[in-house]
């Protein structure tokens, strides 16, 4: 058996692992209910008073569908985002740690690299499916509930459907790469502990004291390196012209998070005395 | 943890002895170097993200020499140049703590503290737009000739502006003249640096003194420094720095200075970003969006001899109810037979109770700056402002004896009991020893 192919094995069964887990599975829909509830809350009570009305882009779901998916990510990027990627990236390596499976893992002839490589890329991909599932399903739920119409922009003009379709596809897009920097903070935790749970709750703590301090104007010399203050930079997908440095930027500083953590997890994970 | 591991065969007794491949990795001298590879990691980044600001601003501009009044008279009579930038605007104002948290999104009244970004585009000539971007929102404001609009996401409602039909006409006969003229006045304008340049620097040499400071940069671009400096002391304006841009003699940035902060500047926009390029027509385009309400609002064109009186004005011909007292930048304007409490409340038929025009009062000081600065000051209470008049205007004003007053870092006003309004650039105390 080749490296190669013994990595692309690994690769195959982490990724079988992860899906196949009920607990991850169980995850995914209950993201997915996200956007139902939200639609189906929203349909209701379209008639109402209140119509219209909310924080972020609700207020525009009831007139074009293709908003429920923008309004779901920004429902579930505070907190239950963050609390998918601890779950994933946490259990990554202290998950088998635990269940004292790590050591089997690491006697299959597959350096230690390749190993968090594929766990890395494991926990990524369940990020990104956690992503997807809210925006497929908002998409869907949004179209059967309100029906997809042409995107008004924050800037007040309005483009056709199949280009706001692609302009959602960005913000969808941006949303699951956003979260990469919280993925390696995950697993660099992940290789500190056999503990998953430590692992998990320290990665979410992460993404909310960092929410946090981003409100203190105090710092906010700091706050363009945060690893949450890009997360709505998302909007720009919905302005006029789509400022390509923004996002740029904020990709930047997630790739910056993700170089570091990696970096760490990696040292940490190579060097590791691993006794379960 | 009972969850089985398909990657593994079995669960090992947790006694277990360490595992072979962790043996060798240990056993490799690499494992400690192995920590530095994070450090490298790390400073690079660090580097990589602060390096080029510090590139950027170590770029010295070497541009040939001019003084103070050529680059006065080239600013003049540069011609307006077709852009796209991004500006960024802050406002260290010193007003009473005002819950900013409360607005949702884009809106003009967070110019009033904070920083706030704006991007521009304009043609140069009669169409532009400018959006105050919020997180995700946004507040737009389309020019196009004798038409404007705003846009505001959050509320998902338009404001459209225009002459009514007769004025039109004659709008479209006296374009040339009124080109350089009134276009229709915006409630919730915003500022760009152009148009903060323009209002110090018309008039800049009446009251004040021009030098010039030391070349800088902003937004990649070389620029000259131009100081205006009041002549009076009275004034809470210490300086005003604007930064044009050598090549086209555009304003790039302009600066207000405080006399009670030394250290920033009280009012600080900007770009931070700009090409001069025309803008695609579609940004300069407007159509209101099928689900946005629209209001209208016809702006009166102001006749011939009423145009006449308005440039009457800054020779002392004033509308009915204001004076002005004092020069320059330390008058003050004193309105009376105001309704304030109805103002405040965003009665729009209170707005009739303002003498005259509020733009041809004192235009030739600090406070036109200011006014388009502060879109929406204490005093204004226009009907779009969002939140409620009455609980801002209590926010940012503090009982005194002789009233309610307004003391910014730049700006008092004073409202007295019976009816009166005292605005100006001065300390709080002028005011009130006026009242």
């Amino acid at each position: 058996m080749s490296r190669a192919e013994g990595g692309s094995r690994l690769l195959r069964s982490e990724l079988s692992l992860v899906f196949g887990r009920r607990r991850n599975i169980t995850l995914l829909v209950g993201l997915a209910t996200v956007p139902l509830l939200l639609g189906i809350v929203l349909f209701v009570t379209q008639d109402s008073a209140l119509a219209g009305q909310g924080p972020g882009f609700v207020g525009r779901v009831t007139g074009n569908g293709l908003f429920l998916v923008v309004s779901s990510l920004v429902m579930c990027l505070p907190f239950l985002l963050p609390l998918t990627i601890g779950i994933a990236s946490g259990d990554a390596i202290a998950g088998e740690a635990q269940a004292g499976t790590l050591r089997y893992l690491l006697a299959v002839p597959v350096s230690r690299t390749r190993v968090l490589v594929v766990k890395a890329v494991a926990a990524l991909a369940f990020a990104g499916a956690a992503v997807a599932a809210i925006a497929l399903m908002a998409l869907l739920s949004g179209a059967v509930l309100f029906g997809l119409d042409d995107v008004t922009l924050l800037s007040g003009s309005t483009v056709p459907l199949g280009e706001g379709v692609l302009r959602i596809a960005g913000v969808a897009v941006y949303v699951g790469l956003s979260l990469t920097g919280l993925v390696a903070v995950g697993l660099f935790f992940s290789t500190l502990t056999e503990v998953p749970v430590g692992a998990m709750a320290a990665t979410v703590v992460v993404a909310i004291v960092s929410a946090v301090l981003d409100t203190l104007p105090q710092l906010a010399a700091i706050h363009p390196g945060l690893l949450t203050h890009h997360w709505l930079d998302f909007a720009e997908f919905l302005r006029l012209e789509v400022d390509w440095g923004v996002l740029g930027e904020g990709l930047a500083v997630q790739g910056a998070w993700v170089a570091i953590f990696a970096s760490l997890a990696w040292s940490r994970f190579t060097t590791a005395d691993v006794t379960s | 943890m009972t969850e089985t591991q398909p990657s593994s065969p079995a669960t090992p007794p947790p006694s277990s002895p360490v595992a072979p491949a962790s043996a060798t990795a240990l056993a490799t001298p690499s494992a400690r170097r192995r920590w530095a590879v994070p450090a490298v990691v790390a400073t690079a980044v660090a580097g990589a993200f602060v390096a080029p600001p510090l590139l950027a601003a170590a770029g010295d501009a070497s541009l040939p020499e001019v003084t103070p009044l050529e680059l006065l008279a080239e600013v003049a009579e540069a011609e307006p140049m077709a852009l796209t930038g991004t500006a960024v605007y802050t406002a260290r104002l010193g007003l009473p703590e005002i819950p900013f948290a409360e607005i949702a999104g884009a809106d003009p009244i967070a110019l009033l503290a904070g920083s706030s970004t704006i991007r521009v585009w304009t043609d140069g000539e009669e169409r532009s737009r400018a959006a105050l971007l919020g997180p995700a929102s946004e507040y737009s404001v389309v020019r196009d000739g004798p038409e404007a609009w705003t846009y505001s996401s959050e509320e998902d409602a338009v404001v459209h502006y225009a002459l009514s039909a007769e004025d039109e006409a004659r709008y479209e006969a006296l374009a040339d003249q009124l080109r350089a003229g009134p276009s229709p006045e915006v409630a919730g304008e915003l500022p760009t640096p152009e148009e903060a340049a323009r209002l110090v620097l018309d008039r800049a040499e009446e009251h004040s003194t021009v030098s010039l400071d030391a070349q800088t940069t902003v937004a990649g671009r070389d620029a000259y420094q131009l100081v205006v400096t009041p002549r009076s002391t009275e004034t809470l304006v210490a300086r005003v720095v604007v930064a044009v841009d050598a090549e086209t003699s555009t304003p790039l940035r302009v600066q207000v200075w405080s006399t009670q902060d030394e250290a920033t500047p009280a009012l600080d926009v900007g770009f931070t970003d700009v090409t001069f390029a025309a803008p695609e027509d579609a940004v300069l385009e407007f159509t209101a969006p099928a689900s946005a309400t629209v209001e209208e609002v016809v702006v009166p064109l102001p006749e011939v001899t009423e145009m006449e009186r308005t440039e009457g004005a800054a020779k002392g011909e004033l509308p009915e109810g204001v004076t002005v007292a004092g020069e320059g930048w330390e008058s003050v304007t004193t309105l009376t037979g105001l309704d304030v409490a109805a103002l405040v409340a965003g009665d729009p038929a209170a707005l009739a109770s303002v003498p005259g025009s509020e733009r041809t009062l004192g235009s030739e000081s600090a406070q036109e700056l200011i006014g388009e600065f502060l879109p929406e000051d204490g005093e204004g209470g226009h009907p779009g402002l969002s939140l409620d008049g009455a609980a801002l205007y209590e926010q940012l004003t503090t009982e005194v004896p002789e009233g309610r007053l307004l003391s910014s870092s730049l700006l008092s006003l004073l409202v007295t009991e019976d009816g009166r309004v005292l605005v100006g650039a001065v300390p709080a105390e002028t005011l009130r020893g006026m009242a």
